[in-house]
């Protein structure tokens, strides 16, 4: 950064201080060799003043040690050789000294300030390096355009000491660009008109991806800065477009896995799919047969098969639906108030000839706050853990429905049946898509039922999980009482007065 | 008079229409079918029916945008046919003037009752409205502005009557949360389904004999309420 900044200041200005520093250091150098005279031989004043020659060449460079050497050549001559305080020189041997002594100051001033000048440039070469390894190495654990761009932004800004930087990604297969703008974006919308801008394309082998602009105070760059920033480009390029790569592999493995999803979905839900519409067929075709007539009662119990199995297949129908929709992403519950017990009222009266061979009990009391949830979805849930429960607990058993207030922020609900209870391991895997913890041949389902449960009642920021009872098996689900924090507010409203006592 | 109601079904399953066909034929309708939106409107103002069954999925418009054009000249009775997972498009349809709707897969006992509600219905908005409805033990008598259980009658407040009052006006057809707010708490108030839940749930505390298994106030999910009488 030093480096730098001393190479960036105006070449006159420069030339001019070194012309003053070798003037004093040679000046102060003559007027303390001048105080010694007495005390040294006029031979090693020569020798001496290469001293202030190497200091110059040292401290500021090549031109310096020359300038140096030349005024160190006047000091000597003027003061030291006879005779003194003119330039003059009388002796032919006097003469030659000083020529030596300007060539031998002239040589060590050069050696001393290439070496110095070199060091300077391999310096520089490391900071680059360093700057260079930096960035590259917050790239590497960088994944997203936003945050890439921001990294090359701040690096750029501090090596160049750009007042800004601005990043431009055109935009990939259909999205708009991506503008990024360092420091402060309200700051940008100043015009940066009296700034030099410097640009330089991002490019990448097949296409230009984008643009980075720097404003700074002064004009040009130099051929390091040029190379610096250049590689800055590449470095970036090369982070954007492993991102990208990145990107489009996690997009082909989800793709890969809801394909595997697919066909397993379907191979099992043609299973299931199957056996309501057996009953169905069964059913119907039996009631056209002339050969038998059936007497009232059986026909109504084949009607009833029929129209139980077509609610059957509604339901997993719908089932179908909530998870293509949960596994793409747009599942959104419409949420609003509802009374829990009117869903759960309403889902048992929609069910009520599938619950004619169970009891239920619903232990829901009335004065229960209202929660924030979608209704039809809440319903399906509850359609979902009931049917369960017909499917896995015995004929004339108990199916049973509770909820209360777990605290301020959410309801706690309880489904449960007198069904066998589940093996401790399967308690979380139940919920997973496919897994039944009973073997197919036995129950039929498509392991959808749970998942999707869990899947709504997470949309609507609550929690499922499931546990075995001394005498059955329960679901549990939480579901909000609170919407953004506020628990919903009924205006009050004053009973009507006792007009007609009579009427208690 | 000997007049057999017309229904016009509007749906492009040929499944739907035939077996709709059948059983509305024995049931003494004449019915007749179409398989798209526009040939649906043509049949509507060629035919006049008396009522039109209109699925909101067709293949050249939306059910929506038929109940639409419907309502600019006409005032038949529409019932949209739709699926769950769909209230929001039961909701617009029913904003958009359709009287009543039914989710499919439904029963045909369902169907029948829209029918003779949307029927009534017609014919009440003819003339004056009943001003005294009388379903199971429960009497409502609108122009009096009282309500009777067992003879007994029940008090209300200002707000559970008007509420009351607005279903009752509209038996048997649903109603959605959003027009009910507006009428009973204003326009302001239209999204406040709250309100709607707890005064629900008052009424049933004062007029169901079993509040957990209302036989009067119908709640029809993510849509709305509809009032039902016992006939």
């Amino acid at each position: 950064m030093r480096i730098l900044k001393i190479k960036l200041q105006p070449k006159w200005q420069n030339a001019f201080s070194h012309l003053l520093l070798a003037l004093l250091v040679t000046l102060a150098f003559s007027g303390v060799l001048y105080l010694l005279r007495q005390f040294i031989d006029p031979l090693p004043i020569a020798l001496l003043y290469l001293l202030p020659v190497g200091l110059c060449a040292t401290l500021w460079g090549l031109g310096t040690g020359v300038l140096a050497a030349i005024l160190a050549f006047l000091g000597l001559n003027y003061f030291f050789i006879e005779p003194r305080f003119s330039l003059f020189v009388h002796q032919s041997q006097d003469l030659i000294v000083l020529l030596v002594f300007l060539g031998v100051a002239i040589f060590i001033s050069q050696m001393v300030g290439r070496t110095r000048n070199s060091l300077a440039a391999a310096r520089a070469r490391e900071l680059e390096a360093v700057r260079l390894y930096r960035l590259s190495a917050e790239l590497a654990e960088l994944h997203n355009d936003r945050d890439i761009v921001e990294s090359i932004a701040r690096h750029i800004m501090e090596t160049f000491q750009a007042r800004q930087v601005q990043v431009t990604l055109e935009g990939k297969a259909g999205q708009e660009t991506f503008l990024y703008r360092m420091p402060d974006e309200a700051i940008s919308t100043q015009p940066f008109e009296h700034m030099h801008t410097l640009r330089m394309p991002l490019q990448s082998p097949n296409e230009t991806i984008g643009e980075v602009r720097l404003w700074r105070v002064q004009s040009g760059q130099s051929p390091m800065e040029e190379r610096l920033l250049q590689t800055f480009g590449y470095q970036s390029v090369l982070a954007l477009e492993r991102s990208r790569l990145i990107e489009a592999e996690t997009r082909a493995r989800v793709l890969e896995e809801s394909d595997r999803m697919k066909t397993s979905l379907l191979s099992s839900v043609s299973h299931e799919l199957r056996t309501p519409l057996s009953t169905i067929k069964a059913a119907a075709t039996s009631l056209q047969s002339k050969a038998v007539s059936w007497d009232s009662e059986a026909r109504d119990e084949l009607l009833l098969a029929i129209d139980e199995e077509a609610d059957h297949l509604n339901l997993l129908v719908g089932n179908l639906l909530d998870m293509s929709r949960i596994e793409s992403g747009e599942f959104k519950p419409e949420q609003r108030w509802n009374a829990l017990d009117e869903v759960i009222d309403t889902v048992l009266n929609r069910m009520r000839t599938a619950l004619r061979r169970h009891f239920i009990e619903v232990d829901v009391p009335a004065n229960l706050p209202l929660v924030f949830v979608d209704d039809v979805q809440i319903g399906q849930v509850f359609a979902n853990l009931i049917s369960n429960g017909l499917k896995y607990a015995p004929e004339n058993t108990l199916i049973r429905i509770r909820a209360s207030k777990r605290d301020e922020e959410a309801m706690l609900v309880q489904v449960s049946n007198q069904g066998p209870p589940v093996p401790a391991p399967d308690l979380e895997r139940i919920f997973e898509k496919f897994h039944r913890v009973t073997a197919a041949d036995r129950i039929t389902g498509t392991g959808l039922g749970l998942s999707i449960c869990k899947g709504i009642v997470e949309a609507h920021g609550g929690r499922i999980w499931a546990q075995n009872l001394p005498d059955g098996f329960a679901i549990y689900f939480t579901l909000p009482l609170t919407w953004q924090g506020i628990s919903p507010h009924i205006p009050k409203e004053h009973e009507p007065s006792a007009t007609h006592p009579s009427d208690r | 008079m000997n007049h057999q109601p017309h229904i016009l079904v509007i749906d492009d399953e040929p499944q739907i229409t035939r077996a709709l066909r059948t059983i509305l034929t024995a049931r003494q309708f004449r019915v007749s079918t179409a398989g798209r939106g526009e040939e649906g409107l043509a049949l509507a103002a060629a035919q006049q029916p008396d009522m039109i069954i209109l699925d909101l999925y067709l293949p050249d418009m939306d059910g929506i945008e038929v109940c639409r054009r419907l309502r600019e000249w006409t005032k038949v009775p529409v019932i949209v046919l739709s699926v769950r997972d769909s209230e929001r498009d039961k909701v617009t349809a029913l904003d958009s003037g359709a009287d009543d709707y039914l989710t499919k897969p439904f029963g045909i006992e369902e169907l029948l009752a829209r029918i003779r509600v949307a029927q009534r219905h017609a014919i009440q908005s003819q003339g004056a409205g009943q001003p005294v409805i009388v379903t199971g033990e429960l009497e409502i008598d609108l122009a009096k502005h009282r309500v009777k259980h067992r003879g007994e009658e029940i008090k209300l407040t200002a707000t559970e009557y008007k509420l009351l009052a607005y279903l009752v006006s509209h038996v048997g057809r649903v109603l959605t949360y959003r027009a009910i707010l507006s009428h009973v708490w204003g326009p302001g108030e239209s999204e406040h389904v709250e309100y709607l839940r707890v005064y629900v749930r008052q009424l049933r505390r004062k007029l169901e004999v079993d509040p957990e298994e209302p036989r009067y106030i119908i709640n029809e999910p993510g849509v709305g309420y509809r009032f039902i009488t016992q006939d």
